[in-house]
């Protein structure tokens, strides 16, 4: 989670306008689960790639990793869907051609749809998104939740690190039993740090004319009309390419 | 002599569970001016410092704003809170965003500024700081001293008349210190007050026009920086030791009152240049000889 946090920030997209890389990304997850998937799979899995990769620059690497996990999993359950299992004369398993074909395009559609998300986590920070949220109608308590949630996170996590390595430095991970032992500690301790962390970010708030609500500003963005046409094309040729080649074909 | 805008007299606090961290404080904040707050760990320096923007309530003792009393409803407080800006220690403690951009437009958002003007005040803040190219940066992947200077953004963009700020060189390498005190001299030569607090005395005495003391929960002196701090007694007294610059200075050159440059030096820089200064003009008069040898340097009086 981290390393998409990281790539997020840092990507060549990360100043582009979100809403761009939604319409894009959701346009495509879109086009990917309602248009024939066997056609429209790939092209949205090669254009997501090469945005990913080639345009905002994450590595290829960071790319497939987060194809890697949720890829597994299609892999390993896929087969299951191509086979057949019948009760009727004793247990009979069979493979059947509809079954096939049903299996290639589940894991067409999921990897097609993982692509897109594998694009939107690794181009856009996460709270880049929250002003659209916000402006789709999410209440603002919630947005606010999300915003402290999301910096917290890796406070907590530098946090919890840090202490970890404390106490593994005083050899408090060399049994099992003191592992045990340390990690309660350590739970407890990043428990309580929490809560007193909490009263001093109030107070930092406070500082600064906290009244009960968390507005913030974004950095001005300009949406690009050549992009937004441009991603509007892709779309458009994603979804007709798909669904004539699907005609084409047998 | 400009006047006091912030003044506290015979501040008490006591936290919850009975420890007494103010024990009848007195401060003065003067207008324009650079005031050090110095004094060892856990003398009262960051419970002083959250009364003095509002956030705690003394028990006893009064806090007056331009001569008025200090009130501490809502609206007092945040027209207090406007005008006096505090920096805390911890820089986490502060950013609660993700993004630097959006954590220094929250200060200028809440005085209930348009939106250009809030972005204009960004700019002006990340500027002011030397840290613009952060802007589009996540807080959670910026060096210790990044995050400490976007903490000192989110306040200045606020644009308060005095800035507090609660040991600002602490955990900065000294290229850090450097550029920090850079900036705040931009700041101060605006018209910011600043007031700080620190245990480091060589700053205060390099940089601090007047300085505080504290003792345990009380101020034992309050004054002119070169004064109070070539008071040994007291120093010792508040656990501290004379600034290095000053105690060379004396000790190389005699006590004070003949200072070639009218007052003891206060930086390196100046230092040296006494010391220069004050060997030619030995050296002029055929007082003494430069005398060096590999591992030995001295002043010779001249034989006769």
């Amino acid at each position: 989670m981290l390393a998409i946090d990281r790539h997020a920030w840092t990507s060549r997209w990360q100043d582009r306008h979100p809403a761009e890389k939604l319409l894009l990304g959701g346009g495509l997850l879109l086009i990917s689960i309602t248009l024939p998937p066997l056609t429209t799979g790939p092209l949205v899995f090669v254009i997501m790639g090469l945005a990913t990769i080639a345009g905002a620059g994450v590595p290829a690497s960071a790319f497939l990793r987060v194809i890697a996990i949720p890829g597994a999993f299609l892999l390993t359950s896929a087969p299951f869907l191509a086979i057949s299992l019948n009760f009727s004369h004793g247990i009979r398993l069979s493979f059947s051609p509809a079954g096939l074909e049903t299996a290639l395009q589940v894991v067409m559609r999921s990897l097609a749809a993982v692509s897109c998300l594998a694009f939107l986590t690794l181009t856009t920070p996460i709270i880049d998104l929250l002003p659209l949220l916000r402006r789709l109608g999410v209440p603002q308590v919630i947005v606010e939740i999300m915003l402290l949630i999301y910096r917290l996170v890796f406070v907590f996590v530098e946090r919890a690190t840090s202490g970890q390595q404390a106490q593994a430095a005083r050899q408090g991970y060399s049994s099992l039993g003191r592992s045990i032992q340390s990690l309660g500690l350590l739970i407890a301790g990043l428990f309580q740090r929490s809560l007193e962390r909490a009263r001093r970010l109030e107070t930092g708030l406070a500082a600064r004319g906290f009244e009960g609500e968390l507005s913030v500003l974004t950095p001005a963005r300009t949406l690009s009309r050549p992009r937004l046409v441009g991603v509007g094309g892709v779309l458009l040729a994603v979804a007709l390419a798909g669904i004539l080649l699907d005609r084409v074909t047998p | 002599m400009s006047s006091p805008i912030l003044a506290v007299h015979g501040l008490e606090y006591v936290y919850p569970g009975g420890i007494q961290a103010l024990k009848g404080l007195d401060l003065t904040i003067t207008k324009g001016r650079k005031l050090a707050l110095l004094g060892f760990n856990g003398c009262g320096k960051t419970t002083l410092l959250l009364h003095l923007n509002g956030t705690l309530k003394p028990r006893r003792g009064t806090i007056t704003i331009d001569g008025q009393p200090a009130a501490y409803d809502r609206r007092a407080r945040t027209v207090w809170r406007g005008r006096v800006g505090l920096v805390l220690q911890e820089p986490d403690d502060q950013l609660f965003s993700a993004s630097v951009y959006q954590d220094v437009s929250f200060g200028p958002l809440n005085l209930g500024l348009s939106e250009p003007e809030v972005r204009a005040r960004i700019k002006e803040s990340l500027d002011a700081l030397q840290i613009g190219h952060l802007a589009e940066r996540a807080t959670h992947m910026l060096s210790f001293g990044q995050k400490k200077r976007v903490a000192i953004a989110g306040i200045l963009a606020m644009r308060p008349e005095i800035l507090i700020l609660d040991e600002p060189n602490a955990g900065l390498d000294p290229c850090g210190v450097t550029q920090l005190l850079a900036a705040l001299q931009r700041l101060h030569a605006l018209g910011t007050t600043l007031v700080f607090s620190t245990h480091d005395v060589d700053l205060a005495y390099a940089w601090a026009d007047e300085v505080a003391i504290f003792g345990e929960g009380t101020v034992l002196r309050q004054g002119a920086a070169v004064e109070v701090l070539a008071d040994r007694e007291l120093l010792r007294a508040a656990g501290l030791k004379a600034p290095l610059i000053l105690e060379l200075a004396q000790e190389l050159l005699g006590e004070a009152g003949d200072w070639p440059t009218g007052g003891p030096p206060r930086s390196r820089a100046a230092l040296l240049a006494v010391i220069r200064a004050t060997v030619n003009r030995l050296q002029a008069n055929r007082e003494v000889e430069l005398f060096c040898q590999p591992r030995r340097v001295g002043l010779l009086k001249s034989k006769p």
